[in-house]
């Protein structure tokens, strides 16, 4: 494998040096080149012109590779759209005519066929664009993208898909979960909801008193009148949540997906890297002249950044065993010092967590500050480390994007694992609460307040800190400090983090907290206009864009994390045993004296007529997992070979192409000696007696 | 047909819609801007050519380095002066739309890089493009050795038939792998 990929670069760099000589020249200035099928059917249009206005002769040669191309397109093109064809609406509109004579010639069925099928794709059309119209900030990304390039805005559009997905949410559980209790009741003793005396406002940050009874938590659904074995308000409550998170599950996988694919084919294997930043890389969007120098050193950059990079993969395949070593040692203790930053993280997360649970009565303000503690922390935390690995990463002597993806990659981690072990210390220490509270209601509490501290520290932080920083930069742009601070940025990959950790936050609570979705939509929109206020006043575009495509994998791939992590969590609490025997444990929520979530989908599997039992019971067996696990197998093994299969075509398929190339290129050089050796003859001839007739000059070699 | 009278009719406008890929309102916004630039006798005569000079004070094209060969692309005229119609500009607009296909955009971007029109990227178009890409001035251009490491660079991955330049087909190669070149090349008014 490793000698091919030599040969064929060897071979490539042969012959573009052979090409850059003089006779690639010659092969591009050549008649016949113009006349080769391949380049006449590369400009269609550019023929048209020449036919219709420049050299009106046309000569028989022309004419008969035009006869000859046109039968080959032309049977595509008909069946095209169009606005589909790239000429002129000129050239269109003959082209349509031209069409609808062959409409006349193919009978009435066919034309109507052809008719209707053109109105139909206009419905669809005029129907996907309403659509679209219904797409909320389409005018506000307009602009951003203007300004700050698709990267910027490609965290715009997440934030728009997660607001959606909440929204769809949302749907779930009122017709779930919601619309069922209010149209079977509560069960009899429970009285109205009402804002009691010893209430406070505290209690929409805390989650306690007033809000502990509402619709917000678990404890508020019980079981109501609607009993039937297979359709009651417990069983209806689980399918709610399960639909949720297996819906959420297909979404967000179907995205991943759809961008890794994109991703995987712009991977190293096909390593098209520079010519996408050359032939993709301006953005025309931008409008802004100071977008668009700001992009062109953007490019710049990125392209030196590259060159400068494989010139360092050169240096770093130099490096003699003592400096590999001493590098080596480097990183191990940087690295060291990485892991020990982490724990000291979580034991942090961990001492908050607990001081926070077993607080005792304290004045209010204190107590406020208690109960917000752990979410203080995470945050905090978060604010801090990931510029301390920034600076840490900058010592390991790695290529720069290597450095960004390490950063990235321990933020996220730090992230991600932070929210993990909080939970996990709050579902451990669970046990030693008192009774006769809800303990998941409690636990939906956490939840509730985690959310909310993310959405007040978005705000915080960009009102109190990010805008007074601009002012600051605006009133005294000289002074020591505001050269200090420098200028802002906004850092796509830690914004999005954020938006991911909220949702998963949303996600796991969504058991304990059913209107958590709900909560979730608010804050979500509320977090795009003040992320929107920040973007377009207070920063100046990065100078190191995100490619939007890249990114969005990263960042569906981090919401994939987020929600596995947030069901295993889920299944951890569901089935977490020692909490069903227990008598004087107070039980709330829909799962009421003694039920579980596994006794009552039993009961209603029991209350199925025996074929359906059966095969419920068959699929719930082991029995089952075996065949679906042999046939996954076998899927898997078929694409597998597929898949090298079509990756041995496309080996052969190139070496045909530059073995075809290299007969073009040929034959073109051989027509072009034999012309001149004909000219040659000619003029010694017309030198003689009468001026050639048959050849024409070959155009100048410039 | 009366293209470019100072109301579009009803007929000529589902027309255009049917052989471009913009919308009724995008029509309609285009013609309105189109006519700004028009003097008011001019507006009333079919088919005014409008100058390049003129198309180029758009804000949608000022700041865009391509934006000349932008109009001698688009451009029907014979004495290839980048003047356009209406009827060019609604091309170029489409061509620019959200939504025109991969393979229109694609045969497009090829043929506004190619800047001598010989129907393929030779080193000298390429050595264009990138200046363009990078600014044309003397400190913001690359050294000459970069400049050929650069170009080396992209003919060893996309130049595919090694040739030495690239055509349209490898072009299109490169680009149908490129999510993002559908969400970039995009003109919207």
């Amino acid at each position: 494998m490793e000698e091919t990929v030599n040969f064929m670069r060897l071979l490539s760099e042969e012959s573009t040096h052979s090409t850059l000589s003089s006779d690639s020249c010659e092969y591009y200035q050549t008649e016949i080149f113009d006349q080769l099928p391949s380049i006449q059917a590369s400009r269609p249009e550019q023929n048209r012109h020449g036919s219709l206005g420049g050299c009106g002769g046309s000569e028989p040669g022309q004419r008969l590779s035009h006869d000859h191309l046109s039968r080959g397109p032309r049977d595509k093109t008909s069946v095209q759209p169009l606005r589909n064809l790239p000429m002129c609406i000129q050239a269109k509109r003959s082209a349509r005519d031209r069409r609808k004579m062959q409409i006349s010639n193919i009978g009435f069925w066919e034309s109507w066929r052809r008719s209707q099928s053109i109105s139909r794709r206009r419905v669809w059309a005029q129907m996907g664009e309403t659509l679209s119209g219904l797409l909320p900030w389409r005018h506000t990304l307009h602009v951003i993208e203007g300004r700050f390039g698709v990267g910027v805005k490609s965290y715009f559009v997440f934030l728009r898909y997660l607001v959606h997905l909440n929204l769809l949410h949302c749907a779930l559980i009122s017709g779930f979960i919601l619309g069922p209790t209010t149209f079977y009741g509560r069960s009899n003793n429970s009285e109205p909801l009402r804002f009691g005396d010893n209430d406070s406002v505290l209690d929409f940050f805390l989650g306690s008193g007033y809000l502990d009874r509402s619709p917000v938590f678990f404890g508020f659904y019980t079981r109501g009148s609607l009993d039937l074995p297979c359709l009651n308000t417990p069983l209806l409550y689980l399918a709610g949540i399960l639909t949720i998170l297996l819906l959420s599950l297909i979404m967000v996988v179907r995205r991943t997906t759809v961008g890794y694919k994109h991703t995987w084919m712009l991977g190293k294997r096909y390593s098209m890297n520079v010519s996408f930043k050359i032939f993709c890389g301006w953005d025309f969007t931008i409008q802004d002249p100071d977008g668009a120098a700001l992009k062109r050193s953007f490019i710049r950059n990125d392209l030196k950044l590259f060159l400068e990079e494989q010139s360092f993969s050169l240096r770093a395949a130099q490096r003699t065993l003592g400096q590999k070593v001493r590098l080596y040692l480097l990183r191990f203790i940087l690295n060291l010092l990485v892991l020990s930053l982490l724990g000291g993280a979580f034991y942090l997360i961990y001492f908050s967590t607990k001081t926070s649970l077993y607080e005792k009565e304290h004045y209010w303000l204190l107590s406020l500050v208690l109960q917000y503690l752990p979410p203080m922390t995470i945050t905090f935390v978060n604010l801090v480390l990931p510029h301390i690995f920034r600076k840490i990463s900058s010592f390991e002597d790695y290529s720069f994007t290597t450095q960004v993806n390490a950063t990235l990659v321990r933020s996220i981690f730090l992230k991600l694992a932070s929210l993990g072990i909080y939970l996990f210390f709050l579902t451990t220490t669970k046990q030693q609460q008192s009774p006769f509270q809800c303990s998941e209601n409690k636990f939906g509490r956490e939840m509730y307040k985690l959310c909310i501290f993310n959405f007040l520290a978005t705000f915080c932080n960009a009102f109190l800190l990010n805008y007074p920083r601009k002012l600051l930069q605006e009133k005294y742009p000289t002074s020591l400090l505001t050269r200090l601070l420098g200028k802002q940025r906004f850092l796509v990959p830690f914004n999005v983090l954020d938006l991911v950790y909220g949702q998963t936050v949303g996600w796991v609570g969504v058991y304990y907290c059913p209107l958590l979705p709900l909560i979730g939509t608010v804050t979500l929109v509320a977090t795009f206009y003040i992320k929107k206020f920040s973007v377009l006043r207070c920063c100046v575009a990065e100078q190191r864009m995100f490619r939007a495509a890249t990114s969005s994998v990263l960042f569906h791939l981090m919401l994939l994390l987020g929600l596995v992590m947030a069901a295993v969590t889920l299944g951890f609490n569901l089935y977490q045993p020692g909490t069903t025997p227990d008598e004087n444990m107070f039980s709330c929520g829909p799962f009421r004296n003694g039920e579980t979530l596994f006794n009552v989908t039993g009961l209603c599997v029991d209350s199925l007529p025996g074929a359906a039992q059966t095969t419920v019971r068959y699929l719930a067996s082991e029995a089952f997992a075996l065949p679906l696990i042999l046939a996954e197998i076998i899927i898997l093994t078929s694409y597998l070979s597929r898949r090298r299969a079509n990756q041995k075509a496309i080996e052969r398929l190139k070496d045909m192409l530059v073995m075809s190339s290299s007969d073009k290129r040929f034959l073109v050089k051989q027509h072009a000696t034999m012309l001149r050796r004909g000219k040659n003859v000619n003029r010694v001839r017309s030198a003689e007696d009468t001026p050639p007739i048959h050849w024409k000059d070959p155009p100048p070699c410039i | 047909m009366g293209t470019t009278a100072s109301q579009l009719g009803k007929d000529v406008l589902s027309e255009y819609q049917e052989l471009t890929f913009l919308t009724k309102q995008e029509i309609l916004l285009a013609h309105k801007r189109f006519s700004e630039l028009l003097s008011k006798e001019e507006r009333d005569r079919p088919d005014t050519r409008v100058p390049m000079e003129k198309i180029l004070t758009l804000p949608e094209l000022k700041s865009n380095p391509f934006r000349q060969r932008i109009c001698q692309v688009f451009s029907t005229s014979d004495r290839k002066d980048g003047s356009l119609t209406f009827e060019d500009f609604l091309d170029l607009l489409s061509a620019f739309s959200d939504s025109a296909t991969l393979e229109i955009k694609s045969h497009y971007a090829f043929r506004i890089f190619d800047f001598d029109d010989d129907g393929t990227l030779d080193t000298g178009d390429l050595e264009k493009l990138v200046n363009c890409l990078t600014g044309e001035t003397d400190e913001t251009r690359l050294t000459t050795d970069e400049m050929r490491q650069l170009i080396n660079n992209i003919l060893e991955e996309s130049d595919i038939d090694k040739d030495g330049t690239v055509n349209l087909s490898e072009f299109q190669h490169v680009i149908s792998r490129s999510p993002d070149f559908v969400s970039s090349f995009k003109i919207v008014l």
